[in-house]
């Protein structure tokens, strides 16, 4: 049940989070709010800290929450384990997806359905589920029996990620450079699967360091990430300003600089 | 260091209090311990030639003469008593040619093991070893005319002479090793193959090994030859299938039974299950349905006990309810299946639920008392759960008296004094909400996170009859219903309950049978209208008085002027369920599944008491010492399947070979997961020109399991190629290695081999090692060997999980995963079980 004073409150909140990886403070006092119904882009450069920033909203063990909190329809995230969170309704979309050989492709869709469904999905309406979205990115029905991105391109990955996203249908996707590497044709696909997730009681965040793909989608909020904070952020325009500055003119003076790897 | 315990829990004075074994009734049966004098009586009493005698001597001679391996796991090894060992027993005086020539004991162990008369018409061949020797055989006819033969190993050596002393332990000669030679002084029993010039067997043939004494020894022989251009498949292994068992406090299909698991039993007492059972079965297959629940089929074997009570008369209830055991031949249309009623009780004054809150985890105390029961009958009928922390009640406008009653009852029983009612005009109804994350977090782990997983933790299944029926008043007034209308055929009149959650509605039968009402229990499946199936309790009939008392609604002691009646029964042990069919079908391979209960061996599958199929149990460990010589002559192609999965007692030490002449093929496909130590490591001599051998293993070592296996390639004429691959598993403490020899002669011209092993470690006391040894002698050749060790990968488990699996579900599906090659290599029903035995032992992988 949702209700009405929900609507007013953020989907996702990030509060002065200060995040670890082994020892080592990589987000520094970071803050966001992305609402239902927006698509917030977050661009930086190498090394920013968007990637772990992606995976801490996902709950890798490995990044440590020193300070500061992440909610999520109100909830504290800390506690949820990656499965709980896509539960709830939280997708990332990897960089980098993890091969996993001898799983094909199928099995671990469904078996992912049903986690996030919590019930059984039997077989024929899996297939149904399934198949529009395969149609929408031009993904062939075989590809659904070959192993989980085992000996897959790069776009290949990239589309498997968007089709996850399209099935399990999530109310927070968070998706991690899912442009880069791609070609114009693929950048176009994927751009589409996106705006097709758009809808009302969706957030979006789309996590970036090109300004390409937001020629195809556009964001409500673009922010700017530099050593482990959000250094400014502001509408669609602030793309196309970092285009034409680059990242060092947005670099707050005073502030540490060598973090760029 | 002490050696590892064996998992299955056995009482100490199991074997005299609970023994299902048949009484040992060996006609001979050698002292324990070995000696020349045991070796010649041995061959004697089998009246064997003077050859097989002096080959068993000289395989004696090398048994006492070779030292104990000093590899693989010299400890274990060590620890073998061959003194203790009884070498050889032979369990009845002659082998039988049909199955009613078959002692009735040794028959009545066979029939609960499921290889019954019928399996002729179906099974290419069964050899049946039980202890020593194989007692039971039987092939297909059209087999038998195309020449193929397949016998037990003794008999082979009766009525093949020639052949059997042409071939036997020539690819596996006496002084091989020490295990080779000690099968060699005291083989009993094992397979005899021939396949004549270019016949091909499609189907497998197989045979089923099986360790009955204790401290026995197993030395089968085995002896497979194809000839000329013919092609087999031979497969040993031990498999298995099933239904609902009654848990506690669940509802699990047979399958998912482990030991240490308890289980309602026909006296209406939760035990252990001390072991479980599988194998293939191969016969008739009875489904057995009943009256009052249309949810459950039976599926069983012709020989499995059921408890029942015959129907004395034709058109009426019984009067009389004397309980026997009887098997489905027994079984007729209306006869009456005991359903055992769970009379225990264990009253509690409270109940302690942690649960994460904050970052760390909480305990919430909720009390056992009659209106927590009740406040529970209503969330479970009602209520639902907010991942926010909120609990709901949903109730329609006009039932203001319930929201009261919940109300008063968090009130009273949890302290909540705040419950905001929210109003929801569209669907007339009323949303009752309490605000706390605590008790949303408990409830949710208590009672199942959606409706469709709803269910009646265990500790309230116990508990005494005052508190149930207060439950069974809250499920009612929120999911129930009271019929009371007048039709065409005069009035009916039925209590009924609905839920979505399979195991609620078995829950909520239960405990009205511990309430003495019998319900009747139907699922309805809405998959065309896109949901769940509806589970619906109906109490008719003169229990629906019984009901109505519980419930408070006052119904008439008869209906349309005629008493009630019911075709059920209950009394203070079982209640009575009509039998509704009862069909047969003939299956072959199918797996069948059972499993040992202490103290009442039975147990209570789709409802009603059935008696364990087959159980001998011994604590002591045995030792599995088999010898395996494949032949593979000039283009013929053999399978070897080999499923192990031994109770982890047993010492499992093989000696397997094959030798590929001119174009021959001879694959090994190995699977080792049961056993406390298992060493084998199938080989292929490649000896003709174009031969090829290809090994193609997994082993699984859980805790305290040292799987030792891997595989020989012996490359000795020109273009022979070899594939081996190793795939191996370590869970907990258990130990995997790989050891592997390749080795070309010289002049083996353009020998190929592949090598590969991958590993998989589960826990970070998992241990793997890989012995590989490349011996090569020939310069034109084509050698590759790649090995990986793996951690079942955290990027792997991250990625699977952020897609919504569990840990558990993950990693079984990552190490399914990785041994999909050899799956995918098995028939398909094998590949469904070993999937299914993946799973098994990959619980409780976690954590």
């Amino acid at each position: 049940m949702t209700k009405e004073s929900d609507m007013d409150r953020p989907l996702l909140a990030v509060e002065d989070l200060h995040v670890a990886v082994e020892g080592k403070e990589i987000l520094r006092g970071l803050d966001l709010s992305v609402s239902a119904g927006e698509l917030h882009a977050l661009m930086g450069p190498n090394g920013s800290g968007k990637s772990t920033l992606s995976f801490c909203l996902m709950g890798h063990p490995k990044y440590e929450i020193t300070a500061g909190r992440i909610r999520y329809r109100q909830e504290d995230l800390a506690t949820l384990s990656p499965d709980e969170r896509s539960r709830r309704g939280i997708f990332l979309a990897f960089q980098y997806p993890t091969a996993i050989p001898g799983v094909t492709i199928a099995n671990f869709l469904r078996a992912a359905l049903r986690g996030v469904r919590g019930g059984d999905v039997p077989v024929k309406e899996f297939r149904q589920t399934v198949k529009p979205h395969l149609k929408a990115l031009g993904i062939p029905d075989a590809f659904m029996n070959r192993y989980v991105n085992d000996g897959f391109s790069g776009g290949e990955k990239k589309r498997l990620e968007i089709l996850q996203m399209a099935v399990l249908s999530p109310l927070l996707a968070v998706l991690d450079e899912t442009d880069s590497g791609l070609d114009i044709d693929a950048l176009k696909t994927v751009a589409a699967g996106i705006n097709a997730l758009r809808s009302p009681q969706r957030g979006i965040l789309v996590i970036t360091h090109y300004q390409r793909l937001l020629n195809y989608v556009k964001p409500d909020a673009v922010h700017v990430m530099m050593d482990g904070r959000i250094v400014r952020s502001g509408g669609s325009e602030l793309a196309l300003e970092l285009e034409s500055k680059g990242y060092e003119g947005f670099r707050p003076s005073g502030a540490s600089v060598g973090v760029g790897s | 260091m002490s050696t590892p315990k064996p998992n299955v829990q056995i009482n100490e004075d199991y074997e005299k209090l609970y023994g299902f074994h048949v009484p040992e009734h060996a006609v001979f049966k050698a002292e324990p311990g070995l000696d020349e004098g045991k070796v010649r009586q041995l061959s004697g009493m089998k009246g064997e030639p003077a050859w097989m005698l002096d080959l068993r001597l000289r395989g004696f001679h090398h048994y006492r003469r070779k030292p104990m391996p000093q590899w693989a796991n010299t400890e274990l090894l060590n620890s073998i008593k061959f003194d203790d060992i009884y070498y050889y027993l032979k369990p009845t005086e002659k082998k039988s040619e049909s199955w009613e020539e078959v002692p009735a004991e040794i028959k009545e162990t066979f029939d609960r093991l499921g290889i019954p008369e019928a399996e002729r018409k179906f099974l290419a061949g069964v050899s049946a070893q039980f202890e020593s020797e194989a007692i039971y055989h039987s092939m297909r006819e059209d087999l038998q005319k195309q020449g193929v033969i397949f016998l037990d190993m003794d008999t082979g050596l009766k009525e093949q002479p020639e052949l059997v002393k042409r071939y036997f332990g020539t690819v596996i000669p006496p002084a091989d090793n020490k295990f080779a030679a000690l099968n060699t002084a005291t083989w009993s029993g094992g397979s005899f193959i021939y396949v004549p010039k270019g016949v091909k067997v499609e189907m497998p043939l197989q045979a089923y090994f099986r360790i009955n004494a204790k401290n026995m020894g197993q030395f089968e022989r085995t002896l497979i030859i194809a000839d000329e251009g013919a092609e087999v498949t031979y497969i040993e292994g031990c498999f298995t299938k099933g239904a609902l068992v009654t848990t506690n406090p669940d509802y699990k299909p047979i399958e998912q039974i482990k030991v240490g698991e308890r289980v309602l039993t026909h006296a209406g007492q939760y035990r252990h299950v001390y072991r479980t059972q599988e194998r293939p079965y191969s016969g008739p297959l009875y489904t057995v349905e009943m009256y009052g629940d249309s949810t459950q089929r039976l599926e069983v074997t012709a020989e499995h006990p059921f408890l029942y009570v015959k129907r004395e008369r034709a058109n009426e209830r019984n009067r009389h309810w004397d309980v026997q055991w009887g098997t489905p031949k027994d079984l007729k249309w209306r006869d009456y299946l005991a359903v055992p009623v769970n009379r225990i009780t264990e009253s509690v004054s409270s109940t302690k639920v942690t649960v994460p809150f904050r970052r760390q985890s909480e305990t919430v105390e909720l009390p056992s008392t009659a209106g927590f029961f009740r406040l529970v009958g209503y969330f479970l009928a009602e209520g639902s759960t907010d991942p926010r922390g909120y609990i709901h009640f949903a109730f329609g406008e006009t039932e203001r008296e319930l929201i009261e009653d919940v109300k008063s009852l968090l009130r009273q029983t949890l302290g909540v004094t705040k419950a905001d009612e929210f109003p929801h005009p569209k669907n007339h109804g009323i949303n009752l909400v309490v605000s706390s994350a605590k008790l949303a977090r408990a409830f949710r782990q208590l009672f199942g996170e959606s409706a469709g997983t709803r269910r009646i933790p265990q500790w309230m299944m116990l508990e005494t009859p005052e508190k149930q029926r207060e439950l069974i008043v809250g499920v009612f007034r929120g999911d129930g219903n009271y019929y009371n209308q007048r039709n065409k055929h005069g009035r009916k009149e039925i209590f009924r309950i609905t839920t979505v959650s399979p195991v609620l509605a078995r829950q909520v039968r239960d405990v009205l049978l511990r309430l003495g009402v019998v319900a009747c229990l139907n699922r309805r499946d809405r998959r065309h209208e896109h949901r769940q199936a509806m589970y619906t309790i109906g109490v008719g009939g003169e229990f629906a008085s019984r009901f109505g008392e519980l419930v408070g609604i006052q119904v008439r002691s008869s209906l349309n002027g005629k008493k009630r009646a019911a075709m059920f029964a209950i009394d203070e042990r079982y209640a009575y369920v009509p039998i509704k069919r009862i069909t047969k079908r003939l299956v072959k391979n199918t797996p069948v599944y059972n499993f040992s209960v202490e103290g009442d061996e039975s147990y209570v599958a789709g409802g009603v008491a059935v008696h364990n199929c087959t159980a001998p149990s011994y604590s002591s460990d045995s030792l599995h010492s088999a010898v395996v010589e494949l032949i593979a002559l000039p283009h013929a192609k053999l399978r070897y399947v080999t499923i192990q999965n031994w109770s982890k007692n047993v010492y499992n030490l093989v000696t397997k070979r094959a030798i590929a002449h001119e174009g021959a093929t001879v694959e090994w496909l190995d699977c080792n997961m049961g056993s406390r130590l298992t060493m084998k490591f199938p080989g292929v001599y490649l000896m003709g020109r174009g031969a090829r051998g290809e090994v193609l293993s997994v082993a699984f070592a859980s805790d305290g399991q040292h799987q030792d296996a891997g595989a020989k390639m012996i490359h000795a004429a020109p273009d022979t190629s070899s594939v081996i691959t190793s795939k191996s598993i370590s869970k907990g403490t258990g130990r995997t290695s790989y050891r592997g020899l390749v080795k070309v002669y010289p002049g083996a011209v353009n020998a190929k081999s592949t090598v590969r092993c991958d590993a998989l470690l589960l826990n970070p006391e998992s241990r793997s090692d890989t012995y590989p040894t490349m011996e090569i002698d020939e310069k034109r050749v084509q050698i590759g060997h790649e090995a990986t060790v793996s951690k079942i990968g955290d990027e792997q488990l991250f990625y699977a999980m952020s897609r919504g699996l569990k840990e558990q579900e993950a990693m079984s599906m990552i190490v399914n995963g990785f041994i999909e090659p050899f799956v995918k290599a098995l028939p398909l029903e094998y590949a469904v079980e070993m999937n299914r035995l993946v799973q098994l032992e990959m619980e409780g992988a976690v954590g």
